[in-house]
């Protein structure tokens, strides 16, 4: 997984900013906080933490870690997953992150580190759910390779695959549009475009593509059309359990079967009629060769 | 993203294949596949001209090398999960092209086409050697062991080049740098699209 790391001192300065200010605004939240936190270990360890009890980690960078010590990624992953929660009532928006903020004890003001317009929670959200139906994919993989499941047909791995991913977005789905729109901001394009072109790869790897050529990149871009356009279908899909967008996704599906048959078998004809011609010019010239030597 | 702002950078889900460096070994891969695949398109093209020839026999069994090369790299390409070049089905003209046109001028000349394209590929091949020992000549050992070996064979194929006259071939320093600065640009473009 390629993440960034930022260096520990701006990460330990930034957590030890936000708790500051959460200690000014929440004092009784964060102590009783600090106080679960350290409840969770082992009674021998008690005596030696209490003494620093909830004041904010100042800690060298070659010294000694306290408990709550966490990088800036760490935090602003748990911030932006617990917005989550908030989005089917105010949006993929600042407001959102403010109240995942408050829920973890922190102050709004941890919104201030991220973009007003949400764009870390849509790519945020984007990049779980493709963690997640990555493994979901090796899970079944394994469960094949063991001989605990059977070996699905091509055309059903992928209906199952963009279904699983499709439906992680039912929860969100009222405010989904929203999402789209930050993700086809210019300065998210490469992020989210990256995060689309990762998750057709590993559903073509699963699906257990092996080209090595031009079908390489053709399967990726036919995958990758069914995807998008049954995820707007989704969008505007008000059947029971969305069952319109499935049955869509079907058809498309099969008309790419049928398209990459088409195209194999266009493929052989073409070649039959060359060898065809090829032997009728051989059979020409050979009989031009012996007209003429008679 | 800037870097001194405090903003998220987003992962790829892609799983890391132990903790290899990805990038590197991606770009290795790919311009050797796209290379094998390049080499086998102008032998191809130079057996349609000189099949029957007496250097066909040679040839072929140069091909037949470079046919392994490619089926083990289409093996190193999927279990690395990397990429092939969008530039294959140029390289597929091209390469013939190469290889018939070399071809016509006669059996000098491809001779020529096969020391310049081997000499182009053995010194890339000892290029890639250098970086994956930079990087860690453990992790990589299988890696390196495959590239070995094929550079030794595409030393062998430009040994055969010059034994066949290659160096009598018509206008062969031109012909040598021209093609050579083809296979450069090759490199350099495979590598990254």
């Amino acid at each position: 997984v390629r993440c960034q790391h930022y260096p520990p001192l701006r990460a330990l300065q930034a957590s030890a900013v936000l708790r500051r200010v959460s200690d000014e605004h929440k004092k009784e939240p964060l102590t009783s906080s600090s106080q679960q936190h350290f409840d969770s270990h082992p009674a021998g360890h008690q005596p030696e933490q209490e003494p620093q009890g909830p004041h904010p980690s100042y800690t060298g960078q070659g010294g000694q870690e306290s408990e709550d010590y966490e990088s800036e990624e760490q935090l602003q992953h748990r911030i932006l997953t617990a917005a989550l929660e908030f989005v089917p009532e105010h949006g993929w928006t600042a407001e959102a992150i403010a109240e995942g903020a408050k829920t973890l004890g922190l102050s709004v003001a941890a919104a201030g580190m991220f973009h007003s317009d949400g764009s870390e929670l849509v790519l945020h959200f984007v990049s779980e759910c493709n963690t997640k139906l990555s493994e979901l994919l090796e899970k079944e993989q394994k469960l094949v390779q063991l001989g605990e499941a059977e070996k699905k047909p091509i055309d059903e791995f992928l209906r199952d695959a963009v279904e699983a991913r499709l439906r992680m977005l039912i929860p969100y789905i009222e405010k989904w549009p929203q999402a789209l729109s930050v993700l086809l901001l210019p300065r998210n394009i490469p992020s989210s475009l990256n995060l689309l072109t990762s998750m057709i790869d590993d559903i073509c790897h699963y699906a257990g593509d092996q080209s090595t050529d031009f079908n390489w990149y053709t399967r990726r871009a036919v995958l990758t059309g069914i995807y998008n356009t049954t995820e707007l279908v989704m969008m505007q899909d008000s059947s029971p359990d969305f069952e319109d967008t499935w049955r869509f996704l079907e058809n498309r599906v099969a008309d790419a079967m049928n398209m990459s048959n088409t195209a194999s078998q266009v493929q052989s004809t073409g070649e039959a009629v060359v060898q065809g011609l090829m032997g009728a010019a051989v059979t020409v010239s050979n009989a031009e060769t012996s007209r003429a030597v008679r | 993203l800037p870097a001194g702002g405090a903003s998220l950078r987003l992962c790829s889900t892609r799983v890391a294949l132990e903790d290899i460096n990805k990038p590197v070994i991606d770009r290795i891969i790919r311009v050797d596949h796209a290379g094998e695949y390049g080499a086998n398109r102008i032998y191809a093209g130079q057996m349609a001209v000189l099949g029957r020839s007496s250097v066909g026999p040679i040839i072929q069994q140069m091909w037949n090398q470079e046919k392994d090369h490619l089926k083990k790299f289409n093996e190193l390409m999927v279990a690395y999960r990397v990429r092939p070049t969008v530039l294959l089905p140029f390289w597929n003209v091209a390469g013939f092209v190469l290889g018939a046109g070399s071809a016509l001028l006669g059996k000098k000349g491809a001779m020529a086409c096969t020391v310049a394209v081997e000499e182009s590929i053995s010194d890339h091949y000892n290029n890639q050697i250098r970086t994956l020992m930079e990087e860690d000549p453990e992790k990589y050992k299988e890696l390196l062991q495959v590239i070995k070996q094929f550079r030794d064979d595409e030393r062998e194929h430009h040994d055969i080049g010059l034994e066949h006259d290659a160096e009598a071939a018509p206008a062969y320093s031109i012909l040598k740098t021209a093609i050579q600065l083809g296979c450069k640009a090759a490199i350099f473009l495979s590598e990254r699209i």
